[in-house]
């Protein structure tokens, strides 16, 4: 009898050693993976500050006043020039954001809508998939099908409305091929939202009378809206933090703030991409400082984006 | 079914329209300037062989409104733009879009190495004269390495670079027995190379390919401009750090940088050649260095400036 309590005391031992052991092991991995965010925000921080506080190799300091607000990339010849600015860049990035929300935000809301409710089973669990596959394709696919038909298209749109546009190299291809790329989040994001509204809340609204389509927009959207907002706060982020894609169809414009839709433009990822294989010296680390200010925009949206999801607030939702 | 059929159909025809229509060129057009960006070879390579220099390292002297894409995209954007030129190296010259003629003579290969084509640099390279190594070993492998440009196996890795590779039948494996230092473990040498940032694509991948035929010896690259090819080899001690062993140039030596080099310690290794390029509806087929310059410093802006000359 004692022998057997003296096992199980053991035992209990041996597995209070190991819950620890395991305990702290995981708290290891927990720390390393989000040390990495101090890390990497670290990094970009001290070689993003350098160009304005060094003389960068005896170009001299940028003003960061300048760098901010100014209208061209680069004024003189590149590793001989500290006139580097992005204010247009910042610009274009949020004007080019706010549209591409403006098409993939009610597409993929409607679609979420159809999934969630309409579609009859079968359909909706084939269409959630293709969303799915759709929402994990890599965006230099994205590109590459931007680069070979939206580009294509927009130059004949264009010829067709008389305007002669660069081969569609526009802010309208960077709009297109964003929002093609943001719709599957949206929608699977905004679908879970719709599908997770309280059933009870619809069977209230259809008795009482109002009739599906009622009940869905009225009742059902705005309970969703929270995790419907989610989704944009989402697609936003990877519109803003889009390179690749988008600059295969921008067209790499170096100075002004442009507006027309048809016209080529530049964000502030496309900018730190173009050339960064092949640069060094202070054209280098001034792309850290665009990513600072890239990181300070998406920042800034999403604080926004939040601070309105609050103010619109939540209804019962499971 | 038959509806979706139906609309396949329909969406494919559109489609189809949509590329075949407009063949006729309007020349009262705007010319849309397409361009690499500043970090290019190819760029820095264009614009000094148009006479444009200025425009190799700087955007704001280029005209308003161009358009900044890589290799691939001036490609794909002058098989959609009808109006727009662009340039390219000429190893990516295909037949969906239009090389133009330089100064009178057709963008081949043949026309680059017979020195016709005009829009081209020369890749040289410059070694330290004899002696003036570290060792003995350091110097035996520059002499196997310029000997090695000068063979088949490195022709395509050239080619295979972007870039066009002088003529030559002699093979690697037919040589190397004159140099037997190739034979012997060097992992422990390390060369230094230096020149033409232009030319550091081309030279890495040589170098990454001898050093595998010759004992792994390492490669330091260090590319800084054409300048430092003859400065760096012949002016620059040893004992400095930035001394090059071998350096690229991509542009013939100056006669200043000539002198007291003995004509075994450089030469040429390859082209690299540049084509304008245009859509196949445009009816010009030939385009000289001045026309190309005002182009892209925005004197002609319309397409009318250009084909009525």
């Amino acid at each position: 009898m004692q022998s057997k309590i003296h096992i199980k005391q053991t035992q209990k031992r041996h597995n209070q050693w190991l819950d620890n052991a395991i305990k702290y092991i995981l708290m290891g991995f927990a720390i390393l993976s989000s040390s990495f965010i101090f890390i990497i925000a670290g990094v970009i921080m001290v070689k993003g500050v350098t160009p304005f506080i060094t003389n960068n190799g005896g170009l001299g300091r940028v003003n960061l006043a300048d760098f901010l607000t100014g209208s061209t990339w680069l004024i003189g010849e590149s590793f001989n020039s500290n006139l580097y600015a992005v204010g247009f860049l910042i610009i274009s990035t949020l004007f080019i954001a706010f549209l591409s929300l403006l098409i993939s935000f009610p597409v993929g809301v409607l679609t979420a809508l159809f999934i969630a409710k309409i579609a009859p089973k079968k359909l909706a669990e084939t269409l959630r998939t293709v969303i799915e596959m759709l929402a994990s394709i890599p965006s230099i696919i994205y590109g590459l099908f931007g680069a070979g038909i939206i580009l294509k298209l927009v130059y004949d749109f264009s010829t067709i409305l008389g305007f002669q546009s660069k081969g569609g190299n526009s802010i309208l291809s960077s709009v297109l091929v964003l929002a093609i790329m943001t719709i599957p989040t949206i929608a699977s994001i905004s679908e879970v939202a719709i599908r997770s509204v309280d059933k009870s809340i619809e069977h209230g609204s259809l008795a009482l009378g109002a009739s599906k389509t009622q009940t869905h927009f009225k009742v059902v959207l705005t309970s969703a809206k929270s995790g419907i907002f989610t989704s944009a706060i989402l697609g936003i982020g990877r519109v803003l933090g889009e390179a690749t894609a988008v600059s295969l169809v921008a067209g790499g414009r170096r100075s002004g703030i442009n507006f027309n839709i048809l016209d080529t433009t530049s964000t502030l990822t496309t900018m730190m991409l173009e050339g960064m294989k092949e640069t060094t010296g202070l054209d280098y680390d001034i792309r850290f400082s665009v990513g600072i200010v890239l990181m300070i925009v998406i920042l800034i949206t999403n604080f926004t984006l939040n601070y309105i999801k609050r103010k619109v607030g939540n209804v019962d939702v499971k | 079914m038959r509806k979706i059929f139906l609309v396949l159909a329909l969406a494919l025809s559109f489609s189809l329209a949509a590329c075949t229509s407009g063949s006729s060129f309007d020349d009262s057009k705007n010319i849309t300037v397409y361009t690499r960006d500043t970090t290019s070879g190819t760029r820095a390579g264009f614009m000094e062989g148009i006479g444009f220099s200025a425009a190799a390292g700087s955007d704001d002297v280029l005209v308003e409104g161009f358009v900044i894409k890589d290799n691939t995209g001036i490609m794909t954007s002058m098989g959609t733009d009808e109006y727009g030129i662009g340039y390219v190296s000429l190893s990516s010259l295909n037949n969906t879009i239009k090389g133009l003629n330089f100064e009178g003579v057709a963008p081949t290969v043949a026309n680059v190495l017979n020195d016709t084509y005009g829009l081209k640099r020369p890749f040289m390279w410059m070694v330290r004269d004899t002696g003036d190594y570290e060792s003995t070993e350091i110097d035996q492998l520059v002499k196997a390495f310029v000997a090695f440009l000068g063979t088949t196996d490195a022709a395509d890795i050239i080619n295979n670079n972007g870039a066009i590779a002088l003529q030559t039948t002699v093979t690697w494996d037919s040589i190397k027995a004159q140099h037997p230092i190739t034979a012997r473990n060097n992992s422990n040498v390390t060369l230094r190379f230096g020149g033409s940032d232009s030319i550091q694509k081309v030279a890495q991948a040589l170098t990454q390919a001898f050093s595998a035929k010759a004992g792994n010896f390492v490669a330091e690259h260090d590319h800084t401009g054409s300048g430092d090819a003859y400065k760096r080899t012949q002016t620059i001690g040893l004992s400095d750090p930035v001394s090059k062993h071998v350096g690229f140039s991509s542009r013939y030596f100056k006669d200043t940088e000539k002198v007291g080099v003995a004509t075994s310690d450089m030469g040429q290794l390859a082209w690299d050649a540049i084509v304008a390029i245009v859509h196949k509806n445009n009816p010009v087929t030939n385009i000289t260095a001045a026309q190309l310059k005002a182009i892209y410093d925005g004197t002609y802006t319309k397409w009318s400036d250009v084909v009525s000359e």
